[in-house]
């Protein structure tokens, strides 16, 4: 009984109103009522709200009445916004047969838009394009329509034009919905085989694990098996989410619902992975599972080293709920105990530091991120490191490979110019162009992924007034004549601070990175000098001059308590401070190295 | 515990100003003059609601706290009266007489230190003959520059004739001590013409120099225009050399140094030897330190006691609206605003027993400290007190540990930092004993450690 569910996803670039749509959806199938509507219910993490970002994807069931009286069962499965999160969202994109492209009027397509319009292709979706924020004076929907319509074919005045959120033309959505998506295949008598797209970590019912049911069913209290990891499981609860958790007795063929695995971590339940049943399993699980590679790496450490065991607890926790955060112990000469964690990418490594900060309320200090390095050394061997402080002995090397991305940057014309300029600035190597629609091109590059980790996101945005976005997927390892670039705090090498450089970039990165620090280090009680080394040379040196005066003169009045507060200010902010033998270095002076002015 | 009393001082806020200098973050009002009558009226509310609470026997309900703060009693008596404000010049003689027969009436006085702020410009011989006469003893005088363009930039309402025809007249009313301020580190200030205004101060002889960094407060008119970008911000490093001339300049013109900002004139020698015991032991300057053994005078008797008070962690009673006071262990503010004072305290009925001392109608914010809070305050305070510091033996009488044994790691730390040292003024006792728990060691900041004194607090706090 199948013909009655449709199941589909919302793909749109960031801030397009993904998460205002999906508000009035619910509100207009009553699945929230009016007052229950709390803003964007399907973001349920603060950080999301305040990125503007899914991060976690999610599902919800609702009950739709179509005009003919015709009752339908909508799954909208949530999937996670941003480049760092694409296999997930692959994940997400195949448990639906629909989806619904929101595209910006007032934006057009974006890089992301089309990333993900891609992959919803390849998983063999029915796309609705809709066009959002009509409402809005500087909407220009017939261009954008165009634009679409050039992508995927069509009439540009067939296409569903609103607002989200002024809650115009919603039904016509939920129409479109239920005439074009296909309902699901499959059977219910064969052998079970659920995708998981996501899971998220509870703690009363363990690991729960977001499925869609391809075919068989899942019944409550049948032992299950995860098709990849092995594990097998004895649910504790199975059912949908309405948009709560609510349990059923079984999930047939088609259906998107839950199972409460009872696992203790979601590195057991990975998405991507096929859940069957134990007692009569699937010969075969469903294609396309992978394991999480993480790309970027970076140094957490306590500022505090008394904080340690808190921020072992907190990354555990993390990890219960993101199966593609990896860390392991990690000692620096410099700032001492810490750990080494690898991230999909840059901005999933900013989400967990602002979740280590806020949720676990820990001053932690991260190293600028580093790629992971493939050092071949004249004796034929090959080590793989992922921390500038661990390449080994330059006499020893035979060769550094690092690894280079595939990115295709999407942006008006306009902006060749400035582009081009930045990638040629970051060794990218330019592969081609297309026209994916008018007034813009889509310019496709190989970049080493170390330039891209150095605020290439931030420097692009910028170069093209927010225009321009990107993607980007792994390329392959290649070789190049790479340096460390180690920096010296009162002569003594800080670890921390070293970086892997470009032969050629050396000596200005060592300048602008001295001029950066000395603006970012204190003046302390003594003077602090600075160098940059690289080579088998000095490149850069300053001074930090000693502190002259820090003393608050008047009390005035017997107002001790107004003092009182000033220097307690102040001693927080020295806390924050790590100690690098006797020198106080900011937090801040460990992303230095991401800031460098381009000339 | 030893029950530690102390005498008490008493500080009144005048908010009043004719204009608002460009720098000044107080809470002082321009323009409300027509409300000091009224306002005088309230202060006198407040003198009469604490002499009725500060008396135990009164009322029974005051507990006078006996944890480790120093007690008060009615037995306490008046030692220093602070008028600070604003301009509290601008109060008349009757006015002035008014609040002190109040206070007669309330608390016993002891020949009291009695301080009035007062702006130049805004008195004159006859004012300040009918003050002295009332018993006000020492005058501080806001100087801050003796530049006209300098002072125009502060937007001071005065010149440097002010300066010269007030302290002239002060001398002729028979004040004795007289005080005045100075600020350095102007935006643009060059050292030479800080140099120019210390002399020309000096040149006036007075009894204690209050040396004031000018700081760019947010909200002042200084803090906006720096914002902006209008007014380039005081050099540090430059402020600082202002203060090593002034300090050296000062030395050798026969003033001593006895709190960061603060000189006083050496009249009569500062350092007397060390009495054989400590039963008894006095200080005719300064006889309020009964309890305080090891305090005596270091620093010459032209110090301002008020301030001596504030720094010693010694209790205070602050009248007036924003006043500060602190006093049975709990520091409290008072209502900033004039006409919410004069409200509080005019619309409430005497006696009132729901009112524990030192609280009022007028008091918004109240905190009883905890001892290690105590002990905290007392190092960060005392430590200001460039000669005297924090003496150990009185620190232990009030705490019952010694400084070492309540910081620790802090104390090492700074001694290590050579911020702090441990010294002794006895000649009498080796060097290898100081620091040792001898009851004459005292913990001060180094002279380096002057200019970087937060450094030194912040680990206290
Ligand atoms: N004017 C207007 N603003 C909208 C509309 N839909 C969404 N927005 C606003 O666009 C911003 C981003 O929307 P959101 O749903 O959070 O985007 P998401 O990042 O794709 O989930 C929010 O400030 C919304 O209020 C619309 O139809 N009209
Ligand atoms: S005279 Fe003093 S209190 Fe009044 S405004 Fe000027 S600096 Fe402030």
């Amino acid at each position: 009984m199948t013909e009655n569910i449709r199941n589909f996803c919302i793909i749109a670039h960031v801030d397009h109103g993904k998460s205002t749509l999906a508000d009035r959806l619910l509100q207009v199938t009553g699945t929230l009522s009016d007052r229950e509507m709390t803003e964007q219910v399907l973001d349920s993490m603060d950080l999301e709200r305040e990125k503007g970002v899914t991060i976690k994807a999610s599902a919800v069931r609702m009950n739709y009445a179509a005009p003919g009286g015709q009752a339908y069962e909508l799954n909208l499965i949530d999937t996670p916004g941003h480049v760092d999160f694409g296999y997930e969202v692959s994940r997400a994109l195949n448990a639906c047969e629909g989806a619904l492209l929101v595209v910006d009027a007032t934006q057009g397509i974006e890089a992301q838009t089309l990333a993900n319009l891609y992959s919803a292709l390849e998983a063999d979706l029915e796309i609705i394009p809709v066009i959002n924020k009509i409402d809005l004076p500087s909407a220009r929907p017939d261009e954008v329509a165009e634009d679409i319509v050039s992508l995927l074919g069509g009439q540009p005045d067939k296409i569903i034009r609103i607002s989200a959120k002024a809650g115009l033309n919603v039904e016509a959505v939920l129409q479109a919905i239920v005439q074009k998506v296909p309902p699901p295949k499959g059977v219910d008598d064969v052998p079970l085989r659920a995708l998981v797209f996501d899971s998220h970590y509870d703690s009363y019912k363990g690991v729960i694990a977001y499925v869609r049911v391809v075919e068989g069913k899942i019944n409550a209290g049948e032992t299950l098996r995860m098709m990849a990891t092995g594990f097998s499981i004895k649910p504790v609860e199975i059912g949908i989410f309405a948009p709560t958790m609510k349990p059923v007795k079984t999930l047939n063929a088609g259906e998107v619902g839950y199972v409460a695995t009872g696992l203790k971590t979601v590195q057991e339940c990975r998405v991507g992975d096929t859940l069957t049943q134990a007692a009569k399993a699937a010969p075969d699980p469903l294609p396309g599972y992978r394991q999480p590679k993480p790309m970027v790496f970076a140094g957490i450490y306590p500022v505090d080293a008394d904080d340690y065991s808190d921020l072992r607890d907190a990354l555990e926790k993390l990890q219960l709920n993101d199966a593609s955060l990896v860390y392991q112990p990690e000692t620096s000469q410099a700032i001492g105990f810490g750990f080494r964690a690898g991230f999909l990418g840059l901005f999933h490594m900013e989400i967990i530091q602002e979740r280590i900060e806020r949720e676990y309320d820990l001053d932690v200090l991260f190293t600028a991120p580093s790629v992971e390095y493939e050092v071949v050394l004249h004796d034929g061997t090959t080590v793989l490191i992922d921390s500038p402080a661990e390449l080994p002995d330059e006499g020893l090397i035979a060769e550094i490979r690092e690894p280079w991305m595939n990115i295709e940057i999407f942006t008006p014309t306009d902006y060749y110019g400035p582009i081009m300029d930045l990638t040629t600035k970051r060794r990218a190597e330019f592969k081609g162009q297309e026209y994916p629609a008018p007034h813009r091109v889509q310019l496709n590059y190989t970049i080493p992924l170390s330039e891209l980790i150095v605020d290439f996101f931030d420097e692009l945005k910028s170069r093209t007034k927010g225009y321009a976005s990107l993607d980007y997927q792994f390329a392959e390892y290649r070789p190049d004549a790479l340096v460390k670039l180690e920096i010296l705090v009162n002569n003594e090498p800080v670890d921390a601070l070293a970086t892997i450089v470009h032969k050629k970039d050396a000596y200005h990165k060592g300048q602008s990175l001295i001029t950066k620090l000395k603006g970012i280090i204190p003046r302390q009680l003594f003077d602090v000098a600075i160098q940059a080394y690289a080579d088998g040379r000095v490149i850069s040196r300053a001074n930090v001059k000693a502190l002259r005066k820090d003393v608050l003169a008047k009390c005035y009045g017997g107002d001790i308590t107004r003092k009182k507060k000033l220097l307690e200010k102040q001693k927080r902010g020295k806390r924050r401070l790590k100690m690098v033998g006797n020198v106080e270095i900011p937090q801040e002076a460990f992303m230095a190295v991401l800031k460098l002015e381009e000339e | 515990m030893t029950n530690l009393q102390s005498p008490l001082s008493i500080y009144f806020h005048i908010p009043f100003c004719r204009h608002r200098c460009a720098y000044c973050d107080f809470n002082t009002y321009a323009g409300q003059e027509a409300a000091i009558p009224a306002y005088v009226d309230a202060l006198i509310r407040e003198i009469e609601f604490l002499g009725q609470t500060i008396r135990p026997s009164d009322h029974p309900t005051t507990r006078l706290p006996d944890h480790q703060t120093i007690r008060l009693s009615d037995h306490s008596t008046i030692k220093t009266i602070f008028f600070g404000g604003g301009t509290p010049s601008l109060l008349s003689p009757a006015q002035f007489e008014r609040i002190f027969s109040a206070l007669a009436a309330h608390f016993p006085l002891d020949d009291p230190e009695t301080t009035i702020e007062a702006n130049p410009g805004t008195v004159s011989l006859d004012y300040l003959r009918e003050i002295r006469s009332l018993g006000v003893n020492r005058i501080s005088f806001g100087v801050q520059s003796a530049h006209p363009d300098e002072l125009r930039m502060l937007e001071r309402e005065h010149d440097f004739f002010d300066v010269i025809e007030a302290v002239t007249w002060a001398r002729r009313a028979g004040f004795e001590n007289l005080s005045l301020d100075l600020i350095y580190g102007l935006p643009e200030q060059p050292l030479d013409r800080w140099q120019a205004t210390v002399k020309r101060a000096v040149d006036l002889s007075p009894e204690h120099l209050s040396l004031y960094a000018l700081t760019l407060e947010h909200g002042t008119p200084f803090g906006r225009w720096s914002a902006r970008g209008l007014l380039p911000t005081p050099d540090p490093d430059l402020a600082a050399e202002m203060y090593e001339w002034a300090d050296s300049f000062l030395g050798q013109n026969g003033f001593v140094q006895y709190e960061i900002s603060n000189w006083a004139r050496a009249k009569d020698e500062s350092r007397k030897p060390v009495p054989s015991a400590v039963e008894g032991m006095k200080d005719e300057n300064m006889k309020i330190e009964t309890f305080h053994p090891s305090s005596f005078i270091l620093h010459p008797s032209t110090a301002c006691r008020h301030n001596l008070q504030y720094w010693r962690n010694l209790p205070y009673l602050g009248l007036g609206a924003g006043a500060h006071g602190y006093a049975g262990g709990t520091r409290y503010s008072n209502v900033l605003r004039i006409k919410t004072y004069i409200e509080r305290l005019t619309n409430h009925q005497l006696p009132i027993t729901s009112h524990q001392f030192p609280l009022t109608p007028a008091t918004v914010n109240s905190h009883r400290n905890t001892p290690r809070e105590d002990m905290q305050e007392t190092m960060m305070t005392g430590l200001r007190l460039t000669r005297e510091g924090v003496p150990d033996a009185g620190f232990r009488q009030r705490y019952g540990l010694s400084i070492a044994e309540a910081f620790p790691q802090e104390v090492d730390e700074l001694l290590k930092l050579g911020l702090v040292e441990w010294v002794d003024l006895s000649p009498l006792r080796p060097p290898s004993l100081v620091g040792k728990g001898g009851w004459g060691d005292r913990l001060r900041l180094t002279p380096r450690a002057r200019l970087v004194a937060n450094q030194v607090f912040m680990r206290f706090v």
